[in-house]
């Protein structure tokens, strides 16, 4: 037989189901050959009929249990697995009648496997409402042949109490001969009925219980529902007529395709635009910006009451739909930003693009040295640029998916190949898996995704506009609120965060601006960055100043020194992996819960995922290689663990830049507070942190993020 | 299973499809479905997700799926969806004429199903005639592509756009 790639003939596997057959077909031959004469004769000539009536529906019940297709799935093509790949959570959760259940990424056939469903290791599928792998007929038992496989088991049981009763009545017809040929052979079979008798009988009692419960064998050793609610039983009666009575299941694999031609040609129909669909254009900074933001506003509760998806146990609230209504606005501005940042006339590489800020005159105080930065930036910028397509990290990429490929800058999308839609799907099935502590992370995931892309629109604006401002950079807000919080002039009170990815080093900057005493502090922590963010907005610099402030203060956390190693290690093979995705469940496993958790975490990750990011490698960041690792390594930590590993994790990320922990656990804050829909009262940093909330200008500012979301941000 | 339905999409910045479909679009189109799923790579994919709310049973998200906002009417999706799953429940239905099929099967030794098709894949040829039947009157029009659930585990129901009709600056 020949060995076909990754399939050997294996031997053994077949040694039970041939016993079996051997087993079932010898011993009833010969009961039927030494036994039925006789007892035609004595007792009535029905027996034997009954007996081959009761083998031959044995036999079509084994044969149809041997070789149906047990509801093998194909595996997801790859189209579809790209909605669900790298970065994507290992379990989504659906609610089916109430209770939530797990689905768990499959990593070989690429795809949430629907509730049931199992992966059989044996046979290397996964199946519709998986049973179990029957070695005796050696072939899992799932939706398509349970009932087979079920009717096998109690005509067997009939069968062998037949000839083991049968049996016995010959034999004490036959008392007197016992040692006749006849009566021996007969007394073999019935050695031989009766011992497969218990096992038999037991494993069909078992069944019967299974079906009686609704229940597969999987889930009953599994202890799925022990002592909780099955929610996919419909009654005894119901179950038990659901496995008899109902029409036998297609099967997926194989079927016959069938060439159809449909005729696609212009003019096509569209639906009416309503207004709030034609808003799409940023053209001011804050007007249009609330203008979306109320119309993605709409459009996520609706789809967040209709998704009947994704959500972590006990909280409600798909982001699948919040993402997914969100994302159609930022598309619909993306594809306008692209021609609009195609006719930027900067020749700056792509990232450069999307920095607010550098390129004109920003709003904030003129900076003597902006042109000179920005140079510096953009060289910078290159560097991580190239950094990120080499490392390929996940968390830069999913963000920047969200624009369709055309427009992605060459630096950023030569890396990416995803349609918008399918990476935002992506994440939203990312975030749709995420448990309880990551409506946080999905939130702020859809935030980002939602403000790269935002940040690309606003950018081209403002490039178009010359006014730039890094209040986009602070808002960790979905892009709708980008704008708005653009559009309003800075604030006095600057806030107190910033995007996890800008370096101390900026921060720094930002505050030598804005207090020209920090500033021989900042310098001396770190060589001189060739990116230079001098029209930081006054929010960054306050935020800056104060994380400066509580540096001094606070002593540097402990154990950080392990999360660099560990997220280098985690993140570093994620990257490689990342888009390898799903080969080895078991690596896949791991990687799949940071990846997972990348972009989850961070508040502004994604549209600074990749800009900042980068930049922060290229900030003078002395390892480019972790720097994003650590980062994502954040994010990964930050959907699973509790704030604290969150805020130490982001803390890590940014320690080589030096960046003071107050600022990761402040931002970290922040973007936990983004998460709820509400203000959290005080911007607590989180568990495990100094007060860092403290405001020590005194008061607290409510900023307005995305979704109506307010963060209060210590002034 | 999904329900997929493919948009298919105009990379400007792509140069391999710009070309090929620049080239094509001039003229009125007939694809051939292999085709189009052929060139599915560079259609945009919007998936339908099932809904497991009820349990096992076959129904799909009647949820409006954001992407297709501007490509149809927010009813016209939903009232296909709600169809497919109307017949979906009708294959699985549990009835009298479910209960007589299997005992015709299991009193022939199942060699009936060599001869017959099974009440459901009776209702799949239904479902399928009528994918084609919606793809060819509302779909296509619009310049999306609905594919049969079946031929993906009956996981995902794939719509896919296409560029073509999108107006200037609307990719989705």
């Amino acid at each position: 037989m020949p060995a076909e790639s990754g399939k050997r003939f294996k031997p053994s596997k077949y040694v039970p189901v041939s016993a079996a057959a051997i087993f079932l077909v010898g011993a009833t031959t010969l009961f039927f050959a030494f036994t039925c004469p006789g007892l035609s004769l004595y007792v009535s000539p029905a027996v034997p009929i009954y007996n081959a009536v009761v083998f031959l529906f044995v036999l079509a019940n084994f044969s149809m249990a041997t070789f149906m297709d047990p509801g093998i799935f194909p595996r997801a093509e790859e189209d579809e697995d790209k909605e669900d790949d790298f970065r994507a959570p290992l379990y989504k959760t659906v609610e089916i009648k109430g209770i939530q259940v797990r689905m768990k990424w499959c990593a070989t056939c690429r795809f949430y496997r629907p509730p049931r469903c199992s992966h059989c290791s044996v046979c290397d599928n996964c199946v519709e409402e998986f049973d179990h792998h029957c070695p005796w007929v050696n072939n899992c038992i799932g939706r398509r042949n349970y009932r087979y496989f079920f009717l096998f088991l109690l005509s067997l049981t009939a069968h062998i109490m037949g000839v083991f009763g049968f049996g016995l009545l010959y034999v004490l017809y036959h008392m007197e001969e016992l040692s006749g040929v006849r009566t021996a052979v007969t007394m073999a079979v019935m050695c031989v009925a009766g011992l497969f008798f218990i096992p038999v009988a037991g494993l069909t009692g078992f069944h019967v219980v299974l079906v009686a419960r609704g229940r597969t064998t999987n889930e009953q050793v599994t202890g799925k529902f022990r002592g909780g609610v099955n929610p996919f039983t419909n009654g005894c009666c119901n179950n038990v007529s659901r496995v008899l009575c109902s029409s036998p299941a297609p099967r997926y694999l194989g079927r016959p395709k069938k060439e159809k031609t449909i005729v696609i040609r212009p003019p096509f129909l569209r639906p009416e635009v309503s207004d709030g669909q034609i808003t799409v254009k940023i053209m001011d900074n804050g007007i249009q910006g609330e203008l979306r933001r109320s119309k993605s506003k709409g459009s996520l509760e609706i789809t967040e009451s209709q998704s009947a998806d994704a959500e972590p146990p006990p909280p409600p609230k798909p982001d699948l739909s919040r993402y997914t209504g969100l994302r159609t606005h930022l598309s619909l501005a993306t594809n306008e930003d692209s021609s609009l940042l195609g006719k930027d006339s900067p020749p700056t590489p792509t990232m450069y693009k999307y920095r607010p800020g550098y390129s004109s005159s920003s709003t904030s105080a003129a900076m003597p040295h902006s042109s000179s930065a920005k140079l510096s930036r953009g060289d910078s910028l290159k560097e991580p640029t190239s950094i990120a397509e080499s490392s390929r990290h996940p968390s830069y990429r999913s963000e920047p998916s969200l624009e369709p490929e055309s427009f992605r800058s060459p630096t950023f999308g030569k890396s990416f190949h995803f349609d918008p839609l399918s990476s935002g799907s992506r994440s939203s099935s990312l975030k749709s898996a995420q448990g309880t502590g990551f409506e946080l992370g999905q939130l702020q995931s859809i935030r980002s995704e939602g403000t790269t892309s935002t940040s690309y629109k606003s950018l081209a604006n403002q490039t178009r506009n010359g006014s730039l401002s890094y209040d986009s950079l602070l808002t960790p807000s979905d892009s709708p609120d980008f704008e708005s919080v653009q559009a309003g002039p800075e604030p006095d009170p600057p806030l107190g965060y910033t995007s996890p990815f800008l370096s101390a080093r900026l921060a720094q900057q930002r505050e030598a601006e804005r207090h020209p005493r920090l500033v021989p502090t900042g310098p001396t922590h770190r060589e001189p960055s060739p990116v230079r963010y001098d029209n930081l907005s006054r929010h960054i610099v306050a935020s800056l100043q104060e994380r400066e402030k509580l540096l001094r203060q606070s002593p540097p956390l402990p154990g950080r020194e392990e999360e660099p190693g560990l997220g280098d290690s985690g993140i570093q093979s994620t990257p490689g992996s990342g888009h390898a995705p799903r080969t080895s469940s078991s690596s896949d496993d791991s990687k799949r819960s940071p990846l997972v958790k990348t972009p989850l975490g961070r508040p502004a990750a994604p549209r600074f995922g990749k800009p900042d990011g980068l930049r922060g490698r290229g900030l003078g960041s002395p390892e480019p290689g972790p720097t994003a690792p650590y980062l994502g390594r954040s994010m990964s930590y930050s959907s699973q663990k509790a704030p604290p590993g969150v805020s130490e994790a982001e803390e890590v990320a940014l320690q080589p830049l030096l960046t003071p922990k107050d600022e990761v656990q402040l931002k970290t804050a922040y973007s936990k507070s983004n998460g709820q829909p509400k203000s959290i009262g005080s911007a607590s940093p989180g568990p495990g942190q100094p007060p860092l909330s403290s405001p020590t200008r005194g008061g607290v500012k409510k900023v307005s993020g995305v979704g109506g979301t307010t963060y209060e941000i210590s002034v | 299973m999904q329900l997929e339905c493919k948009t298919y999409s105009r990379d400007y910045g792509s140069e391999e499809v710009g070309q090929g479909l620049e080239t094509e679009s001039s003229a009125s189109l007939v694809h051939n479905l292999q085709e189009l799923r052929r060139s599915a790579s560079l259609a945009t994919k919007v998936f339908i997700q099932r809904d497991y709310s009820d349990g096992t049973i076959c129904q799909f998200q009647t949820k409006f799926p954001p992407e297709l906002d501007s490509r149809i009417e927010r009813q016209l999706f939903e009232e296909t969806v709600k169809t497919l799953n109307s017949f979906y429940a009708e294959a699985e239905k549990i009835g009298g004429s479910s209960y007589l099929e299997g005992c015709l099967a299991c009193a022939t030794a199942y060699f009936i199903f060599l001869c017959m098709e099974t009440h459901y894949e009776k209702v799949l040829k239904k479902i399928s005639r009528y994918i084609q039947e919606q793809n060819e009157k509302i779909f296509a029009p619009r310049g999306l592509l609905l594919t049969d659930p079946v031929e993906r585990g009956m996981r995902v129901i794939r719509k896919m756009k296409s560029w073509w009709a999108a107006g200037p600056g609307i990719g989705l």
